[in-house]
């Protein structure tokens, strides 16, 4: 293993963490989804460069469209939620049970 | 070349760390785009420019978008940097985890480990990535029509959750 390939593990796996602990704000998890998807996205752009396989450099830029349909899902949630329950905050809608 | 990717990579791990560690989500959103911007760097020193290139822009752009959302919903009284005691707690645990496995895996790292490797070999009028993504309209051009009815499939679903008082979540 390759301090990058550790690097970029490593990022993946403390945003997996960052998003299952403590979380206060909806926001922040949504936040923790999006430093995933960026460590994918670098792992990916990495592999096809590194590798030197052109055509796959493809890849990465479809997996950043996904991964902004997520990200805009997540926010109208976000908007759903604080319209709804009035806030963001996580522990009122575990309060909710919703 | 080599200290410069070091300190890009420490630099892409602290930042995650700034943002798992629970902050109040400026400051999250802050770390992210401090991630973003050394995975530029990382990326460049691989010789992706156009993938650099599109990375900063679509995150700066997103990056945007999530201040205004922490301005306008998600704003506090008093926003929680790193220097309070509960951030900085996970900061340290999460860093005592990356220094675990640092030392795991720091037997088979080796001084040309850091140099990243170049572009392509042969003399080529366009760099690789940018002739890489150009295949996405020849021959991905199935996926690239799968992803432009995922973007407008995207657009229905926001439209539907935020048409209405008391809808959706």
């Amino acid at each position: 293993m390759t301090p990058t390939h550790f690097t970029i593990s490593s990022a993946f796996l403390l945003g997996l963490m960052g998003l299952a602990f403590h979380r206060t704000h909806l926001l922040s998890a949504l936040l923790c989804l999006e430093a995933m998807m960026l460590a994918l996205f670098i792992a990916l752009s990495l592999w096809s460069l590194q590798l030197d396989a052109t055509g796959y450099s493809t890849a990465p830029m479809l997996m950043l469209a996904f991964s902004a349909c997520e990200a805009s899902a997540g926010l109208a949630l976000l908007v759903a939620t604080a319209r709804t329950h009035g806030t963001d905050h996580l522990q009122n809608l575990n309060l909710l049970q919703c | 070349m080599a200290y410069i990717m070091l300190t890009l990579l420490i630099g892409m791990v602290l930042g995650v760390i700034s943002v798992a560690s629970n902050p109040s989500p400026y400051f999250a959103a802050l770390g992210l785009v401090l991630v973003a911007g050394v995975g530029c760097g990382v990326l460049m020193g691989h010789g992706g420019s156009f993938l650099s290139l599109v990375l900063f822009l679509i995150y700066l752009g997103g990056m945007l978008v999530v201040f205004a959302y922490c301005a306008a919903l998600a704003a506090e009284p008093y926003p929680e940097a790193w220097g309070e005691w509960s951030v900085l707690g996970s900061v340290l645990g999460y860093l005592l985890l990356v220094f675990g496995g640092v030392s795991w895996f720091w037997g088979g790292w080796y001084e040309g480990a850091w140099v990243p490797v170049d572009e392509l070999i042969e003399f080529s009028v366009v760099a690789a990535d940018s002739g890489g993504v150009a295949l996405m309209y020849s021959l991905g051009g199935g996926l690239l029509v799968v992803s432009a009815w995922v973007l407008l499939l995207t657009l229905l679903v926001v439209l539907e959750l935020t048409r209405g008082l008391a809808r959706g979540a």
